[in-house]
């Protein structure tokens, strides 16, 4: 069968992006190394837990979610955490909402929600994971940090 | 903004599953004469116009509640009707772009609907909608507003 080059172009839309929703599935929710040794300074970030101001982090590590209002994945990863943090001695879980705070979206980076950073016990950033945590992602990072 | 309705996420993405096959066969025909591809651009004009401007009415919507929807379990979770409309908002840019095309410059049609196809693709295949990661990114860039 002779293939049409307009088929054939085609064909090669499709395999690209098959290719690329491959790769982006593989990508996502990884962990990843942070070596900027920032420490996030919870008074600029002021981010609630209840109703008060948080201003310590976890004794062996805390979770940053950022997430935005139109972030339809973030609740279910929220849920997901606070669970962990109950289960955990030592865990602190936090959520900032950055759908106002574009400057903080701006200052880490942050282009897709949900994007949670793991922190040691001082605050600083050890590694981050952009996009839905993959089972076992959170667990593997605290371990690292010798918090599980 | 809690009294916005909530949406089925499923539904954005049986739409894109269309939109991807109707942009599939309008980027194939317009490489055999830009003639053929014309009439997609166009159809895929309307539909994305429909849905920035009317998304109650749309056909999508009413197919997926009269037939799909009923043979699927219930959504895990629901989700903020924002993000897709947005989305839709970045499909009408293109196929915008495709019209243009039509009228001024064909090398556009297959342009366009190969970043509509592409992008609906993501969408209903691999649930990764790039126009809902764009919003932050553009936002953040100030491009649009809230």
């Amino acid at each position: 069968m002779e293939l049409n080059p307009a088929l054939l172009s085609g064909l090669i839309l499709l395999a690209l992006s098959l290719a690329a929703g491959v790769w982006l599935k593989f990508s996502a929710g990884r962990g990843k190394r942070v070596s900027t040794h920032e420490i996030i300074d919870l008074s600029k970030l002021k981010v609630k837990k209840g109703k008060s101001q948080v201003k310590t982090f976890g004794k062996k590590a805390t979770l940053l979610q950022f997430s935005t209002e139109y972030c339809g994945q973030c609740p279910g990863v929220r849920r997901q955490l606070l669970e962990f943090e109950e289960q955990t001695a030592g865990l602190l879980y936090l959520d900032v909402d950055i759908t106002d705070r574009l400057n903080l979206a701006a200052h880490f980076s942050v282009s897709q929600t949900p994007t949670v950073f793991v922190l040691d016990p001082k605050g600083e950033i050890k590694s981050r994971i952009s996009g839905i945590p993959r089972p076992g992602v959170i667990q593997s990072e605290l371990k690292k940090l010798g918090a599980l | 903004m809690s009294e916005l309705k909530r949406i089925d996420p499923r539904g954005p993405r049986f739409g894109a599953a269309i939109t991807s096959v109707i942009s599939l066969i309008g980027f194939i025909l317009s490489q055999e004469t830009w003639l053929y591809g014309a009439p997609i651009s166009f159809l895929l004009f309307v539909l994305f116009a429909w849905s920035v401007f009317y998304p109650a009415s749309h056909p999508y919507g009413f197919i997926f509640k009269k037939f799909v929807r009923p043979r699927l379990g219930d959504p895990k979770e629901l989700e903020d009707p924002r993000p897709p409309q947005f989305a839709q908002k970045v499909g009408f840019g293109f196929s915008i772009l495709g019209m243009v095309g039509v009228l001024f410059w064909p090398v556009l049609i297959p342009v366009s609907a190969a970043f509509i196809f592409f992008a609906a693709f993501l969408n209903a295949f691999f649930n990764f909608c790039l126009g809902c990661q764009m919003y932050l990114g553009l936002r953040r860039l100030g491009l649009i507003g809230k």
